[in-house]
């Protein structure tokens, strides 16, 4: 699904030029499921975002199920996060003052549908993620978890190939972190979605069937000895494919 | 929590038609409704800003309106609506005067004009340009009250010209006017306020030059103080008083003219000029010019403080309804690269954004005129009487007429249109700058600011 080739990210901060990826080269097979960890700058939410069509690396390839995302211009690159991509985010970024609902049914605006078909798919996003009695609460009025499962249910309301999850337990609590994880992992396995998921939570990333770990803008994949099964996730670590 | 139920159907093989959604749907009109709602203080503040740009545009055209209404009416009193020249001779008062030397007590007699055969009124009306042309006689009766004099203005107008002379602009409230058969008949049509003092109706008889006449009508001017009795012309020459017995049938001492087009008002002037010789030919924008007092004050201070100030303080009401759309637009940076995440385009962001800009400018629109109104309303009630001081017609004169005036500032559905457009147009560039804003976000650096 993704390969990348050399991919290089530079950012301009007032004098200074910071390097956030160098010479990175990574395969993603469909239907895998990567995490990605990382300390705090180490350039996996850039990663993400480069995966994600949200940003132009500064060089090399990426090619996404046959097209450059390097090279395409930001129409094309609109097209591609509207049908193939779904977000996860930290701070779930759902729209204050639309209800879950709304938040999920603005992910479909994208596309040619009815109003009643958006509902409908809508609803049933929602219902897929245990959130049908919140479809009219407003993100003010849901529990963190809950606001989160919106956000599952807005990523994946138009079927995406790709879920990139951004820290998707990073401001819940344990018992609710586990939760979430749980519910993504079986949306992964039942969707046969490509899921690629940044983490600093080693537990989290141990139930990957691979981790790759950023440090300094570099990206190394940890091998099957390395990979620690957390047994609070039942240590379904799987072997890597490459 | 509980188990969540089975995720999932099998992926949708929906096709994917996209891109293209309508401009403004009903998610975007939901969207709107809850961003003005959940951001009410803000969008409120934005409004009344306008509102008050625009609010304060109103009453200022309305005050400016209602000074160039009353400069206009004060101008018309005088010669009436469809005049546009007044043709007066520039002689000797004295030596044109019937019996000459003082004016003699309860005479009636020409005021300080000399006089035209009226064979020269339809000498000008035949002159190229000319609509149509009338005579008058513009008189006065002296009179004696408890030992003090008092002249009542009277004018002899030609009832076959009613659109010509000061007549037409005053408005009837009693009786009727001077008719064409009224041509020479004992008959006078008088002002309310003189009617008043008295003790007047339609249908009581007053004396003029020791005539009786017939009072017919009673007329309400727009502004007092220039003619208290008009009587018909014929009648008028019949009646004046000479000392020396000669009759003034036939002579005027006035010509009012229309010009074929307001534009042509010029050429007859210089037509009249070469025509007649020793006359003064004034029209409205002559007039206009000499007209001192209050009012002329208040209209120069209005269209050129009152302007000015209506001007910056919308330009200023622009700028900041752009101002805080801007700071609105950061502050929901996170939200617009979501959106950009989900795939929305520029386009849509910018449809978001101009939609939220015009609805606060349709509520701005509405405070605005609410608030045009009410300044009219506040000129009408706090403006201070004002006066006009008009000169006489006649270059030899140098007596002037003041002339009270009554403000009523009107709203009128220009004004409440121009005012929507105003704020429409406030909206939309506050929302242009903002949308622009918006797009300028980039996805990822949309969340670099927040994470």
């Amino acid at each position: 699904m993704y390969t990348l080739t050399d991919v290089t990210k530079t950012y301009r901060k007032g004098h200074h030029t910071v390097t956030a990826l160098e010479d990175l080269n990574l395969a993603i097979a469909q239907g895998e499921w990567l995490a990605v960890q990382g300390r705090t700058g180490s350039g996996k939410t850039t990663l993400l975002q480069l995966l994600g069509a949200l940003d132009h690396p500064s060089g090399g390839v990426i090619n996404f199920d046959g097209r450059d995302l390097a090279r395409l211009p930001e129409t094309d690159m609109t097209e591609v996060r509207a049908d193939s991509i779904g977000f996860v985010f930290q701070t779930f970024n759902l729209i204050p003052t639309l209800s879950a609902q709304e938040n999920v049914e603005a992910a479909l605006i994208p596309q040619r549908l009815s109003a009643d078909q958006r509902r409908q798919r809508a609803a049933e996003a929602l219902a897929s993620v245990g959130l049908a009695e919140r479809a009219s609460h407003l993100p003010s009025e849901m529990s963190g978890g809950q606001q989160q499962r919106a956000g599952i249910a807005r990523a994946l309301v138009k079927e995406p190939r790709v879920l990139l999850a951004d820290e998707p337990t990073g401001n819940l609590d344990v018992d609710t972190r586990d939760e979430i994880i749980a519910l993504l992992e079986a949306l992964w396995r039942d969707r046969g979605l490509t899921l690629v998921l940044v983490t600093h939570d080693t537990s989290i990333a141990s139930r990957a069937q691979r981790v790759a770990t950023m440090h300094d803008g570099h990206l190394s994949m940890a091998t099957d000895e390395q990979a620690q099964p957390d047994p609070a996730s039942g240590g379904r670590n799987r072997p890597g494919r490459q | 929590m509980t188990t969540p139920a089975s995720p999932g159907s099998p992926p949708r093989s929906a096709a994917r038609h996209h891109h293209h959604p309508p401009a403004i749907d009903r998610f975007t009109l939901t969207y709107l409704h809850r961003e003005l709602r959940g951001r009410l203080r803000q969008a409120l503040l934005i409004a009344v800003g306008l509102g008050l740009g625009v609010g304060l545009v109103i009453t200022v055209t309305a005050a400016s309106a209602s000074l160039s209404s009353a400069q206009s009416t004060v101008l018309h009193s005088l010669y009436g609506i469809g005049t546009n020249l007044t043709i007066t001779k520039s002689s000797n008062p004295a030596a044109d005067r019937p019996g000459g030397g003082l004016q003699q007590a309860d005479a009636l007699q020409p005021t300080s004009s000399g006089l035209f055969p009226s064979t020269t009124v339809t000498s000008v009306s035949r002159l190229a340009h000319v609509a149509s042309a009338s005579g008058g006689l513009q008189l006065s009766q002296l009179t004696q009250s408890r030992g003090i004099p008092q002249a009542t203005p009277v004018e002899g107008v030609d009832p076959a010209h009613p659109d010509l002379g000061p007549l037409p602009s005053d408005t009837l409230t009693a009786g009727r006017t001077l008719r064409p058969t009224d041509r020479d008949s004992n008959v006078a049509v008088v002002d309310s306020g003189y009617a008043a003092s008295n003790r007047l109706s339609a249908g009581s008889t007053i004396t003029l030059g020791g005539a009786t006449l017939h009072v017919v009508g009673i007329v309400s001017p727009q502004n007092a103080g220039v003619t208290d009795i008009y009587i018909p012309l014929a009648t008028a020459q019949a009646i004046v008083r000479s000392s020396d017995g000669t009759s003034l049938t036939g002579r005027v001492n006035v010509i009012y003219v229309a010009a074929g087009k307001s534009t042509l008002i010029p050429a007859v002037q210089t037509e009249v000029t070469r025509l007649l010789s020793n006359v003064t030919v004034t029209s409205s924008s002559d007039l206009a010019r000499q007209i001192s007092g209050s009012l002329s004050s208040a209209a120069t201070l209005t269209n050129a403080l009152g302007r000015w100030v209506a001007a910056t303080t919308l330009v200023a009401a622009f700028a900041v309804a752009s101002l805080l759309t801007i700071a609105a637009v950061t502050r929901r940076v996170r939200e617009f690269g979501t959106l950009k995440a989900l795939g929305w385009s520029s386009k849509r962001i910018i449809t978001q954004v101009m939609s939220e800009s015009l609805a606060i400018g349709v509520i701005g629109a509405a405070i605005g005129i609410t608030l045009g109104f009410a300044g009219a309303s506040l000129v009408d009630v706090i403006a201070p009487k004002l006066s006009a001081t008009v000169p006489e017609s006649s270059e030899a004169s140098n007596t002037t007429t003041t002339i009270a005036v009554r403000l009523a500032a009107h709203v009128s559905l220009t004004a409440v249109a121009a005012a929507t457009v105003l704020a429409l147009a406030g909206a939309l560039i506050a929302g242009s700058i903002g949308a622009w804003r918006a797009t300028r976000l980039q996805p990822a650096s949309a969340f670099a600011e927040v994470q």
